[in-house]
Parts: structure tokens; C-alpha cells; sequence
């Protein structure tokens, strides 16, 4: 399982490029294997606003339903409708290709970790 | 309730599979892939860790007559080493539970019922079995563990733990037959019999086998193509062939007619529980049905989300999935009987937002458990 150091993590398993300016945010390695397959995604739209812990969508796997919590308050500017698409790419690469949205951030998230954090985080449960 | 482990627990954390409570069980939702689990049983086959399931054997002379009185189908046309589909039902109607009867001799029956029902169905027919004296009722469930072996070249992989005098009569066993079979001087009872729309086998053996069974059935997946299989993809390919879950597609409000297994319901067999209530409702017409349905819009419908045609609630998904066989996503509908048809267009309400979907013909995917 691999986690990019590069990136920040909340505890609900999502990741963010940077704290500032514009981002990417994603799912981790971790949340991917917990769900299994993903078959589905739900994405907001551009101009779509959210603050820091807010629900922006949700991803489905074959059996559950989990949604997505956006890790730093921002405003969309993108959406990767390639992954819309092709759901199951996300299990090959949750970090570059399966980024889910593009976000000006608006507000220094407060409750983001680092990647070491993040890993001791989860440690226990892997 | 502590939650159980199998014989297959150990089997399970080293195949690395993500383990889930299931009516009170430790069990695989899957070891790598839904999606790849559900094909390697369409196309090869997979193994299943089925230990959770509850075994309650019958004997004594009333056997017949009890469970004749008991369950819905005819239990009169079964013979030994014929198993049939079949119902508990309440007087009123509703199903209690649904299972598999086999008879294994003239005056010994062995019933196959769902995990989360075992201890409710056990107390059920102990209640009943009161007015036939001589009906023994043994709840078995804990001494079995059972395994589900399933797809188009289960047989070759079952036959890696059949004794060599044993292989003909095992290859001869046709679809809902059960045959007793000794392995390693222990009883077993294999059936023919699944829940996948796949050929395969059900194996019920003592617990101290079930390792060796299970790494020895593994070992043949370079011949076969067998693997490990956990609960998720049991599920997709249920809803598939169109087999009910309970406690999803079926409950004790529900009636075999509106659950679509009035074939399993033998109401000119003579009297069983549930048989009146079952008559009045059949010369009525049931106000409810299961249907199939596919969706046409992006979505997985869940259970419990409401359907809709127009403004109208027809009521609600049943059981809903992406269906990998054959694409996009489906499931089954408990909806209003009589003004709509196979065909038909309707909406299930994801989240917030009606998604189109049509009713189809069940089950979406045709079984091919005689092969």
C-alpha cells in the first residue's frame, strides 16, 4: 500500500495536494482497499463550494455506499470525469490518474496529516 | 451475540481477505475483487466458505408427514437423495424462512436454512413438532461446516478430495440431488445444489476436514481455475439468477406468491401451514410482486429505495447491485402488482435524484446449474 509523502491526509481517508492555492483531492490507497471494487462515483459540479469536513460526493463499491469528505474548504474548478467514467481505474492509481476533484482553497485546512501521521493513523488497523 | 469463526478462519486471514459480521459469523466479503471473484465463478470456479449456514436434521416415522405439514413444497414427491426448494411459512402466510429439504434415507430429512434464521426456525418447528410424537428435530449447525464448490468446472475440482471408488457415482449426481460420501472415514454429504446459477456442489462435512478440503479443492486451481470466493460476490451472483435473500427480498410479511416462488408452493399437496391464508390470497391476486429491473442511468440501486412511476410509488428495491455479468447495475423490486408489466419503465429515487431503469424478465441471467 502506498501513500505519497508529497500529500496530506484527513482522517477519513481522503488526500490533498496542498494546504494553499489549488488542489487535488483524492481517496487513499487505504480507503480503496477497504471498499473493493468501485463501481460508481458521485461528483459535484464546478463552481460547487464546500467547507472543510463537508460531504462533496460519494463512491460506491459493490456493496457499500461511503461519501466523501472534503479536506480543505474550498471551491471546485475541476472535475476528473475520466474517472467518473471508468470507476475502477481508481484501484490501479488512487494519486495521479484518480484524482476526483480540482479545488481553489479558501481556507488553511486545520485538520489535515501528514503522510507519516496519516500511516501511524491507520496503522492499526492494517 | 460473540461473533463466530469458522473452520476456515485461519484460511480465510492468510488468503488475506477483508472479513466482515455476518449473522453472527466471521466471513469473507471478498479476498482481492468482487468483480473478479463473480467472473472466476461465471467462467471457472470458486470455492465458498458456507459453514455459517444451519443444518436441522429430522427423523422417525412422522418425518415425512411433519415436514410434509411444515413447509411449503411436496415434500411426498421427494425420495432419497432428492432435495427440493422450499418455505417455512406462518399461518398467516409470510415466510418464516427459506431452505433446502433434502431427503437423505425413507425416515431422515436434512434442512438447509439461512445462518440469521437458525435458532427462530429451530424454535418454530420444535413448536410444531409437538403434535407429531415420534418426529426427532436435530439442530445439527454447530457440528457441520459446509462448503459451496460452484462454476462450470466445480466437478473437476471437487473430485481433487473424492475418494477413486467413489468419483462415478459423484460425476453421475444430477442438479438437487444429495449423496452421502465417505472422506477420509468421515461422513459427508455432498448435494448438487448452489446458490450462484452456476453447476456445482454443496459439501457438508465435519469440521476437522474442512481445511484439508478447502486447501486441497485450492490446490487444483491450476487445473481448474478455483479460488477462494466471499460473501460479496455470493450476493451479485444470486441477485443475477434470481435467487431471494432473505431478510432482503423476503420476510415474514412477504408471501411465496408475491416472492415469485409459487412453483416451490404446492397448494393442491394437501394442508401445511400458511396453506389458507396462501389460497384466499392466491384467488385474489397477490397486490404485491418481485420484479427484475435494470437500470438505464448511471446508479446502484440499494435496498429499501423507493421505485417509482411517475409520481406514483410502486415500492421499494428488494436487493440492488452492479451486475458483472451482465453490465451495469439491476436487482429485484417489491412493487404494486397488476397495472405494470415486464417492460414497463419506472425510476428508482438514488439519493435524492430518480434514475430510469426498465422491469425485465427474471432472472436476469439463466441459470446453467444442470450442465
Amino acid at each position: 500500500m502506498e501513500f505519497p509523502e508529497h500529500y496530506l491526509y484527513s482522517n477519513d481517508h481522503e488526500w490533498l495536494s496542498s494546504v494553499s492555492g489549488e488542489a487535488l483531492v483524492g481517496v487513499s490507497h487505504y480507503a480503496i482497499e477497504q471498499l473493493g471494487d468501485v463501481v460508481h462515483i458521485d461528483l459535484p459540479r464546478v463552481g460547487e463550494e464546500f467547507t472543510e469536513g463537508q460531504v462533496f460526493g460519494t463512491i460506491e463499491s459493490t456493496k457499500t455506499v461511503s461519501d466523501l469528505y472534503i479536506p480543505a474548504s474550498g471551491r471546485v474548478l475541476a472535475v476528473n470525469s475520466a474517472v467518473v467514467a471508468k470507476p475502477e481505474s481508481l484501484q490501479e492509481d488512487p494519486y495521479e490518474e484518480g484524482w476526483l476533484i480540482k479545488i481553489a482553497v479558501t481556507e488553511r485546512p486545520e485538520k489535515v496529516m501528514n503522510c507519516r501521521d496519516y500511516v501511524s493513523f491507520i496503522q492499526d488497523k492494517l | 451475540m460473540e461473533t463466530g469463526k469458522t473452520a476456515l478462519y485461519g484460511q480465510h486471514l492468510a488468503a488475506k481477505a477483508k472479513m466482515i459480521s455476518f449473522a453472527g459469523w466471521h466471513l469473507p466479503a471478498f479476498y482481492g475483487s468482487v468483480l473478479e471473484e463473480h467472473r472466476a465463478v461465471r467462467e471457472r470456479a470458486g470455492i465458498f466458505d458456507v459453514s455459517h449456514m444451519g443444518e436441522i436434521f429430522f427423523s422417525g416415522s412422522p418425518a415425512q408427514e411433519f415436514l410434509q405439514y411444515l413447509t411449503i413444497n411436496d415434500v411426498s414427491r421427494l425420495s432419497p437423495g432428492q432435495g427440493h426448494y422450499s418455505a417455512l411459512c406462518n399461518q398467516e402466510g409470510g415466510v418464516i424462512d427459506d431452505l433446502i429439504l433434502y431427503q437423505l434415507e425413507a425416515e431422515r430429512y436434512l434442512m438447509c436454512v439461512n445462518a440469521s434464521n437458525i435458532s427462530s426456525d429451530y424454535a418454530w418447528i420444535v413448536k410444531q413438532a409437538q403434535r407429531f410424537p415420534g418426529v426427532v428435530v436435530d439442530n445439527a449447525s454447530h457440528q457441520w461446516s459446509q462448503l459451496a464448490i460452484q462454476g462450470p468446472t466445480s466437478l473437476s475440482a471437487l473430485l481433487s478430495i473424492v475418494p477413486s471408488d467413489r468419483q462415478a457415482p459423484v460425476q453421475d449426481l444430477e442438479y438437487t440431488q444429495i449423496m452421502p460420501l465417505m472422506i477420509k472415514d468421515r461422513l459427508c454429504y455432498l448435494a448438487r445444489t448452489g446458490y450462484t446459477g452456476e453447476k456445482g456442489y454443496e459439501l457438508y462435512l465435519p469440521h476437522e476436514l474442512a481445511s484439508w478440503a478447502w486447501e486441497e479443492i485450492v490446490a487444483s486451481s491450476p487445473l481448474t481455475g478455483i479460488r477462494p470466493i466471499g460473501l460479496g460476490a455470493r450476493d451479485t451472483l444470486r441477485l443475477e439468477a434470481g435467487y431471494l435473500l432473505y431478510g432482503n427480498d423476503l420476510n415474514e410479511s412477504t408471501s411465496p406468491l408475491e416472492a415469485g416462488i409459487g412453483w416451490a408452493t404446492k397448494l393442491a399437496a394437501g394442508a401445511f401451514i400458511g396453506r389458507e391464508a396462501l389460497l384466499r390470497q392466491k384467488a385474489e391476486g397477490v397486490e404485491r410482486r418481485i420484479f427484475c429491473f435494470r437500470m438505464e442511468e448511471q446508479g446502484i440501486p440499494r435496498h429499501d429505495m423507493e421505485v417509482y412511476r411517475g409520481d406514483e410509488v410502486l415500492g421499494t428495491v428488494t436487493s440492488g447491485s452492479v451486475l458483472p455479468t451482465l453490465g451495469g447495475a439491476g436487482g429485484m423490486a417489491l412493487l404494486k402488482a397488476g397495472t405494470i408489466a415486464v417492460g414497463d419503465s419506472i425510476a428508482i429515487k438514488i439519493r435524492h435524484e430518480m434514475k430510469q431503469a426498465r422491469l425485465v424478465a427474471r432472472p436476469l441471467y439463466m441459470a446453467r446449474v444442470k450442465d
